[in-house]
This record gives C-alpha cells, structure tokens and sequence, in this order.
C-alpha cells in the first residue's frame, strides 16, 4: 500500500471533519427529532399530522438530493448557503426525521402499565415524564442512537459533493494527484470503518451498561 | 416549474427512470442471492470461513456505499478489474446491500422455533431438506418486513450510482440543470420521485409485514 | 426371546454441571406402552429425546430393535457418532409427537403430512397426498385437510402431528407430553386418538401428566425422579401399593391439586 504520510495526515484530518459533522447532524438532528416526535405524540392533530408528514419527506427524499436541493436551490431564492451549512443542514434535517422515529420508537417502548401504574399512585403529567417516562425511554433509545450515529458517519461522505474536505473528499483529491486510486480510496474506507468499529463498540458497551442499569 | 423542458427532456429522463429501477432491481437481486449465501456460510463449522465472512459484512456496513463504489470504478483497473460504470454501480449495489441481507437472513435463521426443526429431524429429513422445505421458508416470511426496509434504503442509495457516472434518473436530472440552468425544476421532481417511490413501496411493506406477524404469532 | 422394542441401558447425561439423566434402566416390549411419570425436571422428556437421540447422552446404550443409536463402536471399545444418514433411517422407525405440536406453519395440514412421505418415503407428491389424507382421516381429520395450522385449534394441530408420525409407518411412537399445552376440554380428543394407536398394538413410550389416561392405557408405569427410574410396575402396582416415598408424595400433591 503506497499512501504516503502526507496524505494520511490530510486523511487524518479529514477523518476529524467527518466526525464534526455527523456530530453537528446528530445533535441539530436529535433537536428536530426531539420537536417531532412530541409533536407526533402529544401535539393536537394538526401537528401530529405535520410531524407524521416531516418524518416522510425527509425519510423519503435521499440525502444526496436533499443536499443538491438546499445548495443549489436556496441561491436562487436569495438564500447564498455556504457548503458547510448546506452539509449540516441537509444531515441534521435528514437525521432529525430518523431520531424522531426512533425516540417515538423508544417511547412506546415503555410498557404501558407504567403509565399506569404512576397514574394509579397519583403522579402529575409532568412528574410521569420527569421521573417515569424519558429516563427510561432515553435509555431505549442508546443503541438506536449510536447506530444512528454510524449511518450518519457513513452519510456524511455524501456532503463530498458540495465541496467539503471530509474523508471522501480528501480521499478524491488524493486519487487524482497521485493516480492512484485504489490506495487513495481505499485508505479512506479504512478511515470510515475504523471511526465506525469504535462507535460501534462504545454502542455494545453502552447497551451492556444500559441492561445491566434496566435490572 | 417549466414543462416545455421537462418535455423536452422527457426521453432522457425516462431512460434514466428505466436505468434506476433496472439498477435497484438487480443490485438487490444479487444482495439477496449473496446476502442467503453469506448466512448460511455462516453457519458453517470452519471458524475461518466464519471469520472471513465477518469481516465482509463488517467491512461493508461499516464503511460509505459512496468509497466502495469509488474502490470498485476508480481503484478496479488497478487491479486489473476496469467495470462500466453501470456494471460498477450493479456490482457495488449488490455487495453493498448483502451484507444487511446476510444479517437479516441471519436473524431470521436463528429465530426459527428450534421444534419445527426437531420435527423434521424426527421423520428422518435430510439437512437439506430441512433447509429447503422448513427453515428457509419460514425464515423468508421472518424476514421479509426488514427485506423491504432493506429494498428501500436501497432505492435511495441509487442515486448515489450517479456520482460515478451511471446515466440512471438523478444524473439525467443533473445533465438536464446544466444544459439548461434549471436546477431547481429536476432537483425538486427528483425529491417528489423518490418520495413517491419509498412511499409506495414503504405501504406495500406495512401490508407484508401484517402479513407475516399474522402468519407468524398463530404459531407459536 | 425377542429383543425389546426399546432398551435403555445405564444412560447417563449432564447439561454443564448438572446431572440430568443418572443411570436409567428401561426396557418397552413390542406393542407395550409405558408412561414415564415424574415431577417436573426429573429428566422425563430428556430421557424421551435421547431415544430418538434429539438429545445425546453421555453414557451407557440406547437400543432399537437391539441397533445402537446415535453411536457407533470401534474395535477398541470407544465409540463415535454414527454417520448422520444412518441416524436419519434409524429416525424413520421412531415417530415423535411433541408438547406444542411443531407442525410447520407454511403448509397445509395434508402438507404437514406429506412432506416427510415425499421427502424421506420417496413417494410421489399424489401418492403422498392420498396416504395423507388417509391419515387424516384415521384422526378423525378429514375435513380440515387444506386448514393452515393457525386456523386449528391446539387438539386437532396435535392429531395432525400424530397423523405426520404415523403416516411413516413407525414401529414405535414416542410422545413427549402431548396434552400439556393444550386446554383442558381439547385433551379428551388427543388421548382418544393415542388409545386407539394403543389397541392396534402400536409400541409406545409416552411422558405424560395425564395420570387416569396412564393408569387405564399404560401396560407400565415408570415413575423418575432426579434423573433416575425409581419405580417400575403395572399401574397398579405404581399407583396403590408403591412403597417409594417419592412416589407417593408426588401421586398425593397430585390428588390434592385435582381435588375440588
């Protein structure tokens, strides 16, 4: 493998704004997604509708097109996006459609006899919440969350296409000045599977605590 | 939105449409074909036949549909493997969704109740007889709410086929804005194109998967 | 003198650490049926399972017609698995019904029947259909033929998994609790059938908690506990005038729960 230390550092660099970015989608994302979900769940009908209707569109719509759309779309409305908001953007507004079903997920999740049973012992709305319903269903949803995370990561090479020196970006550009596409692509590969093997780890290890905590 | 360009266009943009689903059908044929082969090779008793395997489905999942299209296209003739970009796309779309295939049959497999299986072992029946006529049935029904899921992720991920060049539905689009600066028209008939398609095909997944809980509880 | 159907000979088998199956003695004659009673975890089903070898033992003989199952013996006296094409033919002779029927859902009940005709028997699809629908019939079936499992209530699923057994014309049947998961009102249907396969002569070997069905079938009872046979006798003898504490203790709780 002939990549040399130059560009395993670019690579390495690389690899940092991949993981900035799906950082930045995941926690934008987990906002819409949090908004969403309880619109779906305790909103009026109108909003539950809205919400029902985000979580399509944005499931619906591939990435890829999502993130032409807001770059090349909103200019010409008025709206100049730099790349990196556009990238941002078009990952949070993807991730958050993904996070509300989950969170929705992890909420039903919660037996309902819980509810019940809190219900019966007189707790108020908020104390159900508070004490009963979101610890538990936060703990649901850990996995779902980190794999959520990886699918993100792996995402994230899309916003290559707006310009953003991410690993696939830099991994192209590496190709083309070397001639040498097969290592520069594969290197780069080797980056994404190496962040996604760790996330993926800290996830087991996370829903081991997590059991063990249900217990 | 400006029909007299989309008519204009329309040719192409049905090529394309024609070129999409001709590259989601077969690339997710081969996953599932792939996706079986690796499940049941996973069952086998070699532990470096199961390790390879491991790897492959770890290697696939854990890195971008993106990168491995580029490894297969760019890095190919390096090794001597120079694909059309089509053949590329197909090929990658095919590798890249086994791995989930091979999960799901994986799953599916274990979940098998483990006395439909003795019954079958009771009467005599070759292991693969059993396989054919017990488990790969039953498992098929399992798995087929997460295949269709699969089946629609998938469908998305065509689209990623035309950063490599294949003149499927969303590179016909992208030829079409720039020929005539209409970008917004095709991005936005791309948006309600596969919205359309993930819903349809998402209502034809909730009716299998009622299906197959009904099938599948009854049992038990 | 004729070998017995089946012999057990000093079987012994452990799960981990724990002994399930401590030494068991047990001989079925041709047309005999013996009912294995015990408490629950005594090693009963275990012991059932090991006779078609579902479940491997350990330690001392399991015989059919005087054939070793599941094992073969070298010249030295050690032994290894028998090749699994052998133990498959060996199979064929032993039917086995099983506590929640294990019927395959995707197939019709005359299906259910049929496969293994077609698959092991090598009879035609038709030919497979007609002995089928036959057996059906003898379970008194014949209508719910093209019924899918889930549409059959517990007691007619587990007449056809007695009809699946039967149509391979086994020389012995084994049933492993065959009622217990059943309501109380659809148990009367399956025994009917079982004391009926009694009187033709079939050999029968049947782990059941069904203690008036045992007494007026069974030629034996043998009663375990803890992984050992502790009483063998006429059900008479077992259920009146045995002297084995454990026995009596368990016929009594018996008593007491169906006591109202």
């Amino acid at each position: 493998m002939l990549v040399s230390a130059h560009s395993l550092g670019y690579l390495a660099q690389a690899a940092g704004v991949t993981v900035a970015l799906s950082l930045a989608g995941i926690a934008f994302g987990f906002v819409i997604g949090t908004l969403v979900c309880v619109a779906r769940v305790s909103g009026g009908p109108a909003l539950a509708r809205l919400g029902g209707a985000y979580v399509s569109v944005f499931r619906g719509v591939p990435l890829l097109v999502l993130l032409l759309f807001i770059y090349y779309f909103l200019p010409i409305v008025g709206l100049d996006v730099p790349a990196l908001v556009a990238a941002i953007g078009g990952l949070s507004l993807s991730s958050g459609a993904y996070q509300a079903e989950i969170l929705r997920g992890a909420l039903n999740g919660v037996p309902r006899g819980q509810t019940e049973a809190a219900t019966a012992l007189g707790y108020s709305n908020l104390d159900l919440w508070r004490r009963i319903l979101l610890p538990q269903a936060l703990r649901i949803s850990i996995p779902p969350m980190i794999n959520e995370f990886i699918l993100l990561i792996k995402a994230s090479s899309l916003v290559s296409v707006v310009g953003i020196a991410e690993i696939t970006r830099v991994s192209m550009n590496i190709a083309s000045m070397t001639y040498r596409p097969l290592e520069a692509y594969v290197a780069g590969g080797l980056f994404y599977l190496a962040i996604n093997l760790t996330l993926a780890g800290l996830g087991g290890l996370a829903e081991r605590r997590a059991l063990a905590g249900a217990r | 939105m400006s029909w007299d360009v989309l008519l204009h266009y329309a040719p192409a943009l049905i090529r394309g449409f024609g070129v999409t689903i001709a590259c989601w059908a077969s690339g997710c044929a081969l996953g599932l074909v792939l996706g079986f082969a690796v499940a049941l090779g996973a069952e086998a008793p070699s532990r470096a036949l199961r390790a390879v395997l491991r790897v492959y489905v770890e290697v696939l999942r854990g890195t971008p549909f993106l990168m491995q299209l580029f490894i297969l296209y760019a890095g190919g003739p390096s090794l001597g493997l120079r694909l059309s970009a089509t053949t590329a796309g197909v090929l990658g779309l095919g590798l890249y969704s086994s791995a989930y295939f091979s999960e799901i049959f994986r799953g599916a497999f274990a979940a098998v109740p483990r006395g439909l299986i003795e019954a079958a072992m009771s009467v005599g029946m070759a292991p693969f007889d059993i396989l054919a006529r017990v488990r790969a049935p039953i498992a098929f029904v399992a798995a087929s709410p997460p295949i269709v899921n699969t089946l629609i992720v998938m469908s998305k991920e065509t689209v990623v086929l035309s950063i490599i060049t294949v003149p499927e539905l969303m590179y016909e689009m992208q030829t079409m804005a720039a020929e005539t600066f209409t970008a917004f028209d095709a991005i936005f008939a791309m948006a309600v194109f596969y919205w359309c398609l993930v819903e349809v095909v998402s209502r034809i997944g909730r009716r299998v998967e009622k299906r197959a809980a009904a099938f599948l509880v009854s049992h038990a | 003198m004729t070998k017995p159907m089946i012999e057990v000979r000093a079987v012994g088998k452990s799960f981990g650490a724990h002994q399930v199956l401590r030494g068991v003695d047990l001989d079925v004659a041709k047309s005999e049926v013996v009912c294995l009673i015990g408490p629950s975890g005594s090693g009963k089903s275990t012991l059932l399972r090991c006779v078609n070898f579902l479940e491997s033992y350990d330690e001392g003989e399991v015989r059919i017609e005087g054939e070793l199952i599941g094992y073969e013996l070298d010249k030295e006296g050690g032994r290894r698995p028998m090749p699994a094409a052998r133990l498959r033919a060996m199979r064929r002779e032993i039917g086995m019904v099983f506590q929640h029927f294990n019927l395959w859902p995707h197939m019709t009940a005359l299906a259910n029947v049929a496969e293994p005709l077609i698959r092991v028997r090598g009879l035609t699809r038709a030919e497979a259909n007609d002995k089928a629908a036959d057996m059906l019939g003898r379970v008194g079936l014949a209508d719910k033929a093209f019924a899918h499992p889930q549409r059959l209530s517990g007691g007619q699923q587990q007449r056809v998994a007695i009809a699946r057994a039967l149509a391979m014309q086994p020389r012995v049947m084994l049933f492993d609790e065959p009622t217990s998961a059943l309501d109380p009102e659809l148990v009367g249907e399956v025994l009917e059938v079982m004391r009926a396969l009694a009187a033709e002569g079939m050999t029968m070997l049947i782990v059941t908690h069904e203690m008036g069905f045992a007494a007026h079938v069974a030629n034996r009872i043998a009663f375990i506990d803890q992984g050992r046979i502790v009483e063998d006798g006429p059900p008479k003898h077992v259920f009146h005038h045995s002297r084995e504490p454990r026995v009596r203790q368990f016929l009594q709780t018996y008593h007491d729960r169906n006591a109202f």
